[in-house]
């Protein structure tokens, strides 16, 4: 249920959302195929990404959203960074500018991080004298220095992530959305980073929810996790006990 | 800083970034920009002035820069804008921004290349024997009229492709057929005194001959073409307003 309230300090609410996508099995989308198949029954199937998902969210809160492959992690975050739109019905109300943080993020592979940095800090509402001067430092917390006049097609995932997070920490997005961060990155110095940054309260202020497998980040640094399955919610509260009823869920202890 | 500074901040850097980006990697970078139409225009006026039409006045170099300049323009802007919601995805999906950003950067940096275009005819004219009147003071019209076509057609063919993907290959094939509707590089009289019907069938036709008109000729605009053109374009205004605002919502969800 949704709670009841006016609370000033609410960042994110998302009352009755559904969410279905219409998948072709073969797509039906160039004219020939209109043509050839425009008359057949469609092989249309639909999918259910989120069901019924009702939810508030406290400004500076830290969310953990866990939950099996295909369980609606993603949906949900591209539904609440307004990217998706709910079916009808639904309501999202977020407070604040959002920026979603995955391995894809924002980035023009053909400019170089410094570019980059430039886009995405303007589009995140820095000024250039503000992006001027906060630039080496992002850099730096990126550890990209001897890279960053340096197409960011020849990076590898790790320098992009470590990028995305830098630019995340700097901007003036209010509400941080972070999809698996660290979903393929092996690199330990960033997890590290990204450890840090949590816990020295760089992220002070920003309502941050992570998307994640990583149980040990959501005990140490959330305050409250989600467990969605099938598109559903159906534990949230303390994590330690939603990571429980996770784990279990996977015959795990 | 306010909301709209900062959003200009933002329409500027997108479109200074998407105008660069065309260059980079090249040897010779923006000055390509000054070089495309030049070589352009030259091997027309070596096509038509020496092989088919054997018009040698020189002023038919002028006559065909300003056919060639403002469709340049509409076609970049169109092909270009067709792809806005696939080639911004990335924005999309990850940062919150107002759609028509994308593409108000967007025509802003094909406006970039119209502006260079035009710094070179003023150029050029120096070394004609060319009068320039106060009907000049009609161009800006003109172009914003010309711009105005370039952004509404590119928000309704970005919507319309992220569900028709071979509309690419509709539009170029369309864009060759309208190249020969508009008098780029045959003599506009023709239109008057026998086709005066293909006036209305392409917006580009009247913004042309309204802009030789101004620049070339030192004579007021046609007014029943800018009128026209006017009125096509607030219907244009009207019907991809509506459809950008019923799908674009749908941009990152389609694929």
């Amino acid at each position: 249920m949704l709670p009841n309230s006016d609370d000033m300090d609410v960042a994110i609410r998302l009352k009755g959302v559904y969410k279905t996508f219409n998948v072709r099995d073969k797509k039906n989308d160039t004219l020939r195929d209109r043509l050839l198949n425009g008359f057949s029954v469609s092989s249309k199937r639909e999918i259910i990404a989120l069901s019924d998902i009702n939810l508030e969210i406290q400004r500076g809160e830290f969310i953990g959203v866990i939950g099996g492959n295909g369980s609606g992690k993603s949906t949900l975050l591209q539904i609440i960074s307004g990217a998706y739109v709910p079916n009808s019905g639904g309501e999202v109300a977020v407070i604040g500018k959002t920026l979603r943080l995955s391995l894809g993020m924002g980035f023009n592979n053909e400019l170089t991080a410094r570019e980059n940095i430039r886009i995405n800090a303007s589009l995140l509402g820095l000024t250039f004298r503000e992006i001027r001067e906060v630039m080496d430092e992002m850099i730096d917390f990126a550890g990209i220095k001897s890279f960053e006049n340096t197409k960011l097609k020849f990076y590898s995932k790790g320098m992009r992530m470590r990028l995305a997070f830098s630019i995340a920490l700097y901007s003036k997005a209010e509400v941080l959305l972070l999809d698996e961060i660290f979903g393929g990155v092996g690199d330990v110095a960033f997890r590290r980073k990204a450890n840090n940054a949590f816990k020295t309260g760089l992220l002070k202020d920003k309502t941050v929810i992570l998307a994640t497998h990583s149980t040990s980040v959501l005990e140490r640094f959330a305050d409250r996790v989600l467990l969605l399955e099938g598109g559903s919610i159906v534990s949230q509260g303390e994590p330690r006990k939603v990571i429980e009823d996770y784990l279990a869920g996977l015959g795990e202890e | 800083m306010r909301d709209s500074d900062n959003r200009i901040q933002r329409i500027w850097i997108l479109a200074k970034h998407d105008f660069l980006q065309r260059y980079y990697g090249s040897s010779l970078g923006v000055i390509w920009a000054f070089l495309n139409p030049i070589f352009r225009l030259a091997i027309y006026y070596f096509v038509f002035a020496f092989l088919i039409f054997k018009n040698r006045d020189p002023d038919f170099v002028l006559y065909l820069y300003l056919g060639v300049m403002p469709w340049t323009f509409f076609a970049e802007s169109t092909k270009r804008g067709m792809k806005v919601f696939n080639n911004k995805r990335y924005l999309i999906e990850n940062i919150q921004i107002a759609k028509y950003d994308l593409f108000i950067a967007h025509i802003v940096s094909v406006a970039f290349a119209l502006a260079f275009n035009m710094a070179i005819y003023f150029i050029f004219r120096l070394f004609f024997d060319v009068e320039l009147t106060l009907h000049v003071l009609w161009l800006p019209w003109l172009l914003l009229n010309l711009i105005c076509v370039g952004f509404l057609a590119s928000i309704t063919l970005s919507t319309i492709f992220l569900f028709i993907r071979d509309l690419d290959h509709v539009w170029d094939i369309l864009l060759m057929a309208m190249f020969w509707t508009v008098p780029i590089i045959w003599d506009q009289r023709v239109i008057f005194d026998h086709y005066s019907f293909m006036l209305y069938i392409n917006p580009l036709t009247g913004i042309v001959i309204n802009i030789r008109e101004v620049l070339l000729y030192g004579r007021h605009p046609v007014y029943d073409l800018l009128l026209y053109d006017l009125a096509f374009t607030l219907i244009l205004a009207a019907g991809s307003l509506l459809i950008f605002k019923r799908y674009a919502k749908y941009a990152a969800e389609l694929r």
